[in-house]
């Protein structure tokens, strides 16, 4: 089956630029992280001193990776906020009344939610900067957490996706908003693993987040021993395929049964 | 793509079922053709089953049984090929608020294949054929209902479709955003688009189609011509009043000639007769020649001819919201 790569481009850059036209995407995904993350790092710093923490140069730089991983989380869920009202509207009906495949459709969605975590990634680590944050990574450590971030947030755009079309509910996909927050906190996005309570860290095991935020620590870190690179591709790439096959599949329903 | 071959049906719909949860039957064994180059009217109140028909034809909704083949090509097993052929402007026109006219029309171009320049092109073209250049870099969201109505046309023609579906293009436009509208989907036909609308204003039905079918509860009623159909519910009717009602009798005997003197129904107004006239407005001069060799003194003489609605309520047994009253012309 061959990509539409015009169709998908066209779509994922109306679905970026319509994102920094409504401020009430732009809320939750860029200011809403940077304020958990100012709470964070000034409130709890002191957990670097426990016993199990591991060794870092700057407790900012610890806690960045899960405010990242936060932002790519609301990427992904605003995504499907804003298919949903495509489908509300009946502007998807535009899309689909159009000679297009429709996983184009689903690649297009996705392709503007890759671009905002991109983009938002890049904004976390730079005003991290004058606040003490340093990525003794370098340039590859950088680059690889951008990366990470931005197929972690396609992973859960396809939820959000699949679960728009399968409801067609706006409302819906707006009152799932807190779960970000239990797949955030069940992975060590803040803490270390090592600190998280048994039934906590029991969790973190399934969460595929726990990976993204570990490797992206040890790529800010230069320092493999907070995570492995391998695993977190692994799990945000298994997580993007797997639910962009979800997404299609619930295209595929919806069109099916209506 | 050429336009289509004038004796091909550009729509053929062969005993369409479209039922919805509960048993609701908003399409119930539908048959229709239109020919290629027309416009299609279709007429009937909400909930007739009008947008489901449109939706199918469209390919955004899937028929329960029956067949549609749209620019010769079958709805379900071809959908794709329809898309290629058919424009579409859907009810209440779902348009991004937040982007520009522009920026939406080079999109529609990328969604039908074509490449960054000409799609730019052709943005450009489209503005202008619809009086929207000046606008085309604001945001959607500062529209007029006309403008977005307007861009929504444009929309639909990106890739110079064959078929052009309008799934009511002018429910709530002022007059004036209605008769511009009017001129580009005549100018449209004049081209060569067949154009299948769906209305609920039977002005715009009489304006614009060719041929309109009524639809009420799923199933087409009448098809025909606006003429033809007008013609089935009856001749036009010559009214004329009396001065005095006892000259009532010999004003019946006077227009006799002109066509079925309707008997004075009991109980209504005695000064008041009724010919059944096929010639219309044309009955005026020789009935005031007449009525005036008798000595008759008349008070007024008009003509009411049969309307779309008069037509609809004879089929239907209701009348449409909102309909205009019979068309009268007086002396």
């Amino acid at each position: 089956m061959s990509l539409e790569p015009r169709v998908i481009a066209a779509l994922g850059r109306r679905a970026l630029s319509v994102q920094f036209r409504r401020a009430q995407l732009l809320m939750p995904t860029f200011v809403l992280p940077l304020m958990l993350l100012a709470v964070i790092a000034s409130g709890t710093s002191s957990a670097q001193d426990l016993e199990g923490f591991p060794a870092v140069g700057s407790y900012l730089s610890f806690v960045l990776p899960g405010t990242i991983i936060q932002g790519a989380l609301l990427a992904g869920l605003t995504s499907g906020i804003a298919l949903a009202s495509d489908i509300e509207s009946g502007f998807f009906d535009r899309l689909l009344a159009a000679p297009v495949r429709r996983v184009s459709l689903v690649l297009g969605r996705l392709a503007g939610t890759l671009g905002l975590s991109v983009l938002q990634t890049a904004f976390f680590l730079l005003v991290a900067l004058p606040f003490g944050a340093r990525y003794p990574g370098g340039v590859a450590g950088l680059a690889g957490t951008v990366v990470l971030a931005a197929v972690t947030a396609v992973g859960i755009g396809g939820i959000a996706a699949a679960i728009a079309l399968r409801t067609g509910s706006l409302s819906l996909m707006q009152s799932i908003f807190p779960f970000v927050f239990v797949l955030l906190f069940t992975a060590p996005a803040f803490f270390p693993r090592e600190l998280l309570t048994p039934v906590l860290a029991d969790l973190a095991v399934f969460n595929p987040l726990t990976y993204v935020v570990e490797a992206s620590r040890g790529l800010l870190a230069g320092d493999a021993e907070l995570g492995s690179p391998i695993a977190g591709l692994g799990a945000s790439l298994g997580l993007a395929i797997a639910t962009t096959a979800l997404a299609v599949f619930a295209l595929a329903e919806r069109l099916r049964t209506t | 793509m050429p336009p289509l071959d004038a004796a091909a049906p550009a729509v053929e719909v062969r005993g369409l079922v479209r039922e919805f949860k509960g048993g609701i039957r908003a399409v119930d064994g539908l048959d229709l053709e239109v020919r290629g180059g027309e416009i299609y009217g279709f007429l009937g109140p909400n909930g007739a089953g009008k947008t489901t028909l449109v939706r199918i034809l469209t390919t955004l909704l899937r028929p329960t049984s029956g067949s549609a083949r749209v620019a010769g090509y079958d709805v379900v097993t071809d959908a794709d090929r329809v898309r290629r052929s058919i424009g579409v402007a859907l009810q209440e026109a779902a348009i991004d608020p937040l982007m520009t006219g522009r920026e939406l029309l080079r999109m529609q171009g990328a969604l039908h294949a074509l490449r960054g320049s000409e799609a730019k092109r052709r943005a450009s073209e489209l503005l202008d054929r619809v009086g929207l250049t000046t606008a085309g870099d604001r945001r959607v969201g500062g529209y007029s209902g006309g403008m977005r109505r307007r861009l929504d046309l444009a929309l639909a023609l990106v890739h110079r479709p064959d078929v052009l579906f309008l799934d009511e293009p002018t429910t709530g436009l002022d007059p004036t955003s209605r008769a511009a509208l009017w001129r580009e989907v005549r100018s449209l036909n004049d081209e060569g688009t067949t154009v299948f609308l769906t209305t609920q204003y039977l002005e715009e039905a009489e304006q614009l189609a060719d041929r309109v079918g009524i639809i009420a509860g799923g199933r087409l009623e009448a098809e025909g011509t606006p003429d033809v159909l007008k013609a089935r519910v009856g001749e036009p009717m010559l009214i004329v009043t009396v001065d005095d009602p006892a000259d009532a009798d010999a004003a019946r005997e006077a227009l006799r000639e002109l066509g079925r003197v309707e008997p004075c129904a009991p109980g209504g107004t005695p000064e008041r007769v009724v010919v059944r006239t096929v010639r219309g407005k044309e009955a005026i001069p020789p009935a005031i020649r007449a009525l005036d060799e008798r000595g008759v003194a008349v008070a007024s003489v008009e003509v009411e001819s049969p309307t779309l609605d008069d037509v609809f309520a004879a089929v239907t047994g209701s009348r449409l919201e909102g309909a205009a009253e019979p068309e009268s012309a007086a002396a």
